[in-house]
């Protein structure tokens, strides 16, 4: 079956730092990947190569049968409508209301009534628990309701591939279960492939079927999320168990 | 001394990727408008903005400018009898140069710079990449109306400062120089030639691209977070002031 999301010996510099060194990942349509790792490794790096927002140094990354490299801008469109990102900062525009960033990707898609797409975004905010704060400037929110504003832009138009870079970054531990929940019904319902960032490894092992840790510009594991803890790699399991002294400490 | 001519390749080279970049920029925007197809509603939501909130302090300045130069020529004009000229000198001055440079300035300061900090904030808070991301082109969607709008707007502005200033260059010859309103009503009437008048508009179209290049460009390649928006709202409005006083000094060569 052909992998939903690949990369292939991909390698990203920036000046002098190699942030990743040959990375090789596939992800299998419908199926739910977490990304881990230490600050500043490149995680998002990845979520950014695979929307084509950052082109790669060397490799090859297919998304839905597409290849993305070396292609331009104008050419990425069609394939970018079939992916839903949340940004780790959000990336809300500020010069519209949350009803109206959430109703962005389908006005700009078309193809729908205005009716259709209010009932479609008051679906969303509910789900997120925004019902009410439709007519507020993001400017106007705290960094929890950003977060979630972004989530259900990033779900609204029920995209194949949803990228999650820390969907739960700054939320309190009921809001980050509630969206994780959230989550999960929308990748049950929609069958999506899900590609999550997150530094919550205990609250994202609940949530994706399998976990890969990035370090040093490598995925230097992958495994069944369930059993992360226990994981045969030391630096993986003093990283999710969050202890202090390992080999983590001493790279 | 090495260190200096270090400096000065480092700095020739900056201008040069400066000057590259508001290129490509222009071509994009070139590009994006072949065929047409304008967000209405975003260039709208500019004119108003960049023009309607720009006519008080348009005015004010306008009104003393053209103040100004009856100030300045009316004491001569009048110790050599010639009270008719006062108000070719002030409108020849005003509608040629006075006029479209100071708005421009004005415009670049207030409006040019608002839109630098505006695009540079949104580069840094990943909103740019946030529409890239949902298949939307940033240069269509941000930059091309606020293109429009700020070269619309500027050459509109430019026609009211114009007609300001006069009234202010005639009302100081009355108030202060005992100048009256048909000798300076006939020396503009007599005096000027709607070529003047043509001459700063085209000056206008020209200073309205520049700061709106140059705004738009260091407000989308910006780096950095708050110290970086700063940096490049003060290398847009270097930027505008240069370009406004070198376009100036060729369009008035090349036209006469």
């Amino acid at each position: 079956m052909t992998a939903a999301l690949r990369f292939t010996d991909v390698h990203k510099r920036y000046g002098r730092r190699e942030v990743l060194a040959g990375i090789s990942l596939e992800l299998a349509p419908g199926g739910r990947l977490g990304l881990i790792g230490p600050a500043a490794v490149g995680k998002s790096v990845i979520c950014k190569l695979a929307c084509g927002l950052e082109a790669p140094d060397r490799g090859m990354i297919e998304v839905l049968a597409n290849h993305v490299v070396g292609k331009r801008e104008s050419e990425l469109g069609a394939l970018r409508r079939r992916i839903g990102m949340l940004f780790q900062n959000y990336a809300l525009f500020d010069f519209l209301t949350v009803a109206n960033n959430v109703a962005f990707p389908l006005e700009q898609r078309g193809g729908m009534t205005a009716e259709e797409i209010e009932a479609k975004v008051a679906e969303r905010l509910r789900a997120v628990g925004l019902a009410g704060s439709e007519h507020k400037l993001t400017a106007e929110l705290s960094g929890g309701m950003k977060k979630r504003v972004g989530i259900a832009r990033a779900t609204v138009a029920d995209a194949e591939i949803v990228i999650y870079d820390e969907p739960t970054a700054g939320l309190d531990p009921v809001t980050t279960q509630k969206i994780y929940d959230l989550l999960a019904a929308d990748q049950a319902r929609t069958g999506a492939t899900v590609l999550a960032v997150s530094s919550d490894v205990v609250a994202l092992a609940q949530f994706v079927d399998e976990i890969a840790f990035l370090y040093r510009g490598r995925i230097i594991y992958r495994g069944d999320a369930k059993t992360i803890a226990d994981a045969p790699d030391p630096i993986v399991r003093q990283f999710v168990r969050g202890e202090l002294t390992g080999p983590l400490e001493a790279a | 001394m090495s260190a200096a001519i270090r400096a000065l390749g480092a700095g020739a080279i900056r201008i040069a990727e400066e000057v590259g970049g508001i290129v490509v920029l222009t071509g994009q925007v070139l590009r994006a408008l072949v065929p047409p197809r304008i967000d209405w509603r975003e260039l709208v939501k500019n004119l108003h903005k960049m023009g309607n909130r720009s006519v008080p302090i348009v005015v004010l300045t306008a009104f003393f400018a053209g103040g100004l130069m009856t100030l300045q020529s009316g004491p001569f004009v009048k110790k050599l009898g010639a009270t008719s000229l006062a108000g070719w000198a002030a409108g020849y001055a005003v509608l040629r140069e006075i006029g479209p440079i100071l708005i421009a300035l004005m415009f670049s300061g207030r409006v040019g710079a608002n839109n630098t900090a505006e695009l540079a904030t949104m580069t840094v808070t990943e909103q740019l990449d946030g529409l890239r991301a949902l298949a939307i082109d940033p240069v269509r969607f941000l930059v091309v109306p606020r293109v429009i709008a700020m070269m619309i707007m500027l050459v509109a502005l430019t026609v009211i400062g114009d007609l300001v200033a006069l009234l202010g260059a005639s009302v100081v010859g009355r108030a202060l120089l005992e100048i009256d309103w048909s000798t300076m009503y006939f020396s503009f009437a007599d005096n000027l030639k709607p070529y003047d008048f043509l001459h700063g508009i085209y000056k206008s179209v020209a200073f309205g691209g520049a700061i709106a290049m140059s705004s738009c460009y260091f407000g989308v390649t910006v780096r950095g977070g708050a110290v970086g928006v700063g940096k490049a709202v003060n290398a847009a409005v270097v930027a505008a002031a240069v370009s406004i006083m070198l376009l100036d000094f060729f369009i008035t060569y090349l036209s006469g």
